[in-house]
């Protein structure tokens, strides 16, 4: 049934935002009806920007983009949707408030908010797809996975002949995805639609896709037909060769290890626990070490470190520095000194209205004034210029606002909120997502330097390859439970990658250390 | 950029005390300062119409401490509802509040003397501070949602406790010491030329500092000027009422906390990122609770100055005043949705309100006319402040 004309064509896409940030370099792929296109990539790699291109929600900035053999120019997502795309969202973007089949129906036109011929319609998709689901129910009582299901009807519903569905299981339960499968199964063969698949489990990726094209930095680095692939294989296309650079403080660092390492617990978790999110845990932290957590999103790494920080008024169980049991209370936390730099740094970081100096100055300001209530703003400003002098912070001067900063001089920020008191534990969450290259070798620097100074730090990413140059020590966490715990001297990204990935997470011991398996 | 900012990067690195960035249009642009202009604006306007058309002088003493009079209790409440509203949180039960305080103070001063009297009304005025609060935090219910029911409520409560009838105080003693209270007059003539003078000293001495004139510079020497001369110009005595020192020295001290110290700090970082500020410490909880006792407690004060004033009280006394006060902290540029706001420019509002309904009392337009005008005014300074935010944001993006 494969038609001689490829459905969709990529040729050398490009795509650029402002002059500075290059996104895709080049892209090419090429996609067919009745097959699975599995695509992956890490964070920052440029999936989500060859979606948006896919689905009309950019335009290419060069390049073309050939939809069953001409040429198209889309500039809106409805005019790509009209073509025949349809794009599953990886945040699933439904109208709580309105039933199934309203949803599902949401671009039908007409008078009525539901006719006999969506009814009929409805119906029958449900009878294609082999999934049933009830008309009228509000989509805010369905499960997540039932809700997936809804956004999956929501693009067959459109008639669509693509459907592009970025991570679909990401957030569902081992069942529920099964449901996902089956349906992309039986849509790729028995209804001959194209689908593209991105998915960060790669065992998923093996057992669902036909092919598979990997992304890195922008550019398809890796294109090959699935069958006759194996994990270990993907995993090395997705981390790439050319880490040479961190690899290389990793091995310096060895050395050094040694010497600043100190036998006594800072901080110690015991059954830390958060209903939902969080299976209990217990952990150790030694004074001047880098305690690493390799996950991926929706693992419960950031309630991990929310937990520790006393910002999870539901977890339970026991945090002690130095030996004292904690409040949950971030006032408590901050106090005793724990510091946390929190994933979203915009909502959660900074008052993106207040200055650089402001900024900085929130998290001690009773050593910025006099009496303890009286702010000194001369103290303030120092420290703030001090901030940007230590950081390398690329701003004019500490009265920069810091929403008008970029990424990562912004995240340089809410990690200098915390450099001017005694914070023993630094918890940074993802503190290198979505900034260049040169930040994040500063940022990671700087973990190391504060690991010398004596200070303990977690560090969570999803970038293992930072969390093997940065860390003593790395745990894997999986849908809210830690999976392994491995020195950083003593596996590889290959291996993490596929701890967190889900390779056989129950039993981690066997997996041989260093070695590709079956390669 | 602009192209007044080009004080050069190298500098600032180098001269740790050198000359200080200053973005000239921006804090002289209609956002930050409109409501000084349009508050100068009218009472300029309408010192020239009443002139011109030959009405009672418009900026004699008399007016001037007239309209200040009337401004202070509104002044009070907003200034109170600014700090509220940079917390992120909204309170519209204010009215119902003074009035119950009012209420609970006419009612009892007559058998529990006036200080309990006055410490009755503020207890309940606190209570409901703490109900409010309460309810918007623990429960997490929208701050808009619970006030509205509580400003139903409590005006029930206060139609309640007076049997929808009129209370008064008749025992002529309890009468004198409240007039001989609330009517007391303080003559701050010299103590504004002698802040006016030391206004403009500061000015040359900070001037002489820096070397460089700096927007407070600027401020200290109009201000001063103003000041100086209008008490100059009236022989020295000023007088005003109790409400007005009242409400001077507390916007006074909510200016002094909110400018210059921690907890100021922090009230507006927890209305800029609420979980920015609780991940960096800030029990933005206590900062939120205590904003809703404030407010309410800033009402119950004011209702205990009403109450005072007249001596009686009307169920339905304040209805409606919740939405001056709002107004007026709109008409100063706080936001809605928290993390700015200044109750200096809060007071100017309120100031810039009254003003107009003293103007067209002067010049007999007709008060007909006086709720769409005000109505106007409100919404032209929230476009401004909106389309200026908008402008300011595309420029930087």
């Amino acid at each position: 049934m494969t038609d001689a004309v490829p459905l969709m064509q990529l040729k050398n896409v490009r795509k650029t935002f402002g002059t500075q940030i290059i996104a895709l370099r080049g892209v090419d792929l090429t996609i067919t009806r009745g097959r699975v296109h599995g695509l992956l990539g890490a964070n920052g790699a440029g999936k989500s920007t060859l979606i948006k291109i896919l689905s009309g929600a950019y335009a290419a900035t060069g390049g073309s983009v050939i939809w069953k053999g001409t040429e198209v120019h889309w500039t809106s997502p409805k005019q790509a949707n009209d073509m025949g795309v349809a794009t599953i969202h990886q945040h699933i973007p439904l109208v709580p408030t309105l039933s199934v089949i309203e949803n599902v129906f949401m671009g039908a036109t007409g008078f009525w908010r539901v006719n006999a011929d969506m009814r009929s319609s409805f119906v029958s998709l449900c009878d294609r797809v082999g999934y049933h689901l009830q008309a009228d129910t509000l989509v805010a009582d369905l499960s997540i996975g039932a809700r997936q299901m809804v956004a999956i009807f929501q693009a067959l519903a459109t008639g669509a002949d693509l459907i592009v569905m970025d991570e679909p299981t990401a957030s569902l339960a081992a069942d529920e995805r099964e449901i996902v499968y089956a349906t992309v199964r039986k849509l790729s063969r028995a209804e001959n639609k194209a689908i593209l698949f991105v998915s960060h489990f790669l065992d998923e990726i093996i057992a669902l896709t036909d092919e598979v094209t990997v992304l890195r930095d922008g550019a398809a680095v890796f294109r090959a037909e699935t069958a006759g692939l194996d994990e270990d294989k993907i995993a090395e296309a997705i981390v790439g060769k050319e880490i040479v650079a961190l690899e290389k403080a990793t091995l310096e660092r060895s050395r050094h290890v040694a010497a600043g390492a100190d036998d006594t617990p800072v901080l110690q978790i015991k059954n830390l626990a958060s209903p939902g999110s969080l299976a209990p845990i217990t952990l150790d932290l030694r004074r001047g070490e880098v305690l690493g957590v390799a996950g991926l999103l929706g693992s419960g790494r950031s309630e991990l470190l929310h937990a520790i920080f006393g910002a999870d008024r539901h977890a339970s169980g026991e945090v002690l520095l130095n030996g004292k049991r904690l409040k949950t209370s971030t006032k408590a936390s901050v106090s005793a000194g724990m510091a946390l730099v929190p994933e979203d740094r915009f909502g959660q970081g900074l008052v993106p209205d207040f200055e650089i100096w402001r900024n900085t100055s929130l998290t001690a300001l009773e050593s910025v004034s006099r009496f303890g209530f009286l702010l000194d703003q001369k103290k303030e400003i120092e420290r703030g210029e001090e901030a940007i002098r230590r950081l390398a912070i690329k701003a004019p001067d500490c009265q920069s606002i810091v929403s008008d900063l970029s990424g990562g001089n912004a995240q340089k920020v809410t990690i200098a909120k915390w450099l001017f008191s005694d914070v023993k534990v630094f918890l940074l969450d993802e503190p290198t997502a979505g900034i260049d290259i040169g930040a994040k070798t500063e940022i990671l620097q700087l973990v190391r330097r504060l690991a010398e100074e004596g200070k303990s730090v977690i560090i969570v990413s999803s970038e293992f390859e930072e969390l093997m140059a940065a860390c003593d020590r790395i745990i894997v966490m999986r849908d809210g439970r830690k999976v392994a715990e491995r020195a950083a001297h003593d596996t590889n990204e290959h291996e993490l990658l596929l701890l967190a990935g889900g390779k056989d997470s129950t039993n981690p011991q066997q997996t041989p250390q260093g070695q590709t398996i079956g390669a | 950029m602009a192209s007044i900012d080009q004080t050069p990067k190298a500098t600032v690195g180098s001269k740790p005390a050198g000359k200080a960035r200053v973005d000239w249009r921006r804090t002289f642009g209609l956002r930050e300062m409109g409501v000084y202009y349009a508050l100068v604006l009218l009472v300029v306007s309408l010192a020239f119409l009443t002139a011109y058309l030959g009405k009672a002088n418009y900026i004699s003493v008399q007016n001037l401490t007239n309209v200040l009079y009337q401004t202070s209790l509104t002044a009070m409440m907003a200034a109170a509802m600014t700090v509220i509203l940079v917390t992120g949180n909204f309170d519209l039960s204010v009215a119902s509040v003074a009035a119950l305080s009012a209420a609970v103070m006419v009612g009892t001063v007559e058998s529990l003397g006036i200080l309990p009297a006055f410490g009755a009304a503020m207890g309940v005025a606190i209570l409901c501070g703490l109900l409010n609060g309460s309810i918007v935090m623990f429960l997490g219910i929208n701050a808009f949602i619970v006030t509205l029911g509580t400003l139903t409520a409590i005006r029930g409560l206060v139609l309640i406790y007076t049997d929808g009838r009129s209370l008064q105080v008749s025992d002529l003693e309890t009468v004198a010491a409240l007039k001989a209270f609330e009517g007391y007059t303080f003559d701050v003539g010299l103590p504004m030329f002698v802040g006016g003078l030391a206004m403009l000293v500061l000015a040359a001495v900070s001037f002489g500092k820096h070397l460089q004139i700096l927007p407070r510079h600027i401020g200290l020497v109009l201000g001063g000027v103003a000041l100086a001369g209008l008490s100059w110009s009236n022989g020295l005595t000023f007088p005003l009422r109790m409400p007005v020192v009242i409400t001077a020295v507390f916007v006074g001290i909510v200016w002094f906390v909110l400018t210059f110290t921690t907890v100021g700090r922090r009230v507006y970082a927890v209305g800029g990122n609420p979980e920015a500020a609780r991940l960096s410490g800030v029990n933005v909880l206590a900062y939120r609770l205590g904003a809703f006792v404030l407010c309410s407690a800033t009402a119950g004060f004011a209702g205990i100055l009403f109450g005072a004033r007249l001596r009686s009280m009307t169920p339905t006394a304040l209805s409606g005043m919740e939405l001056t006060v709002i107004a007026s902290a709109i008409l100063g540029g706080t936001s809605l949705f928290g993390g700015a706001g200044s109750v200096i420019k809060t007071v100017a509002g309120a100031l810039l309100l009254f003003s107009l309904t003293n103007g067209f009392n002067i010049l007999n337009l007709g008060a007909n006319y006086q709720g769409l005008i005000e109505g106007i005014v409100v919404v032209a300074a929230a476009a401004i402040y909106t389309v200026g935010n908008g402008k300011a944001k595309s420029k930087t993006s």
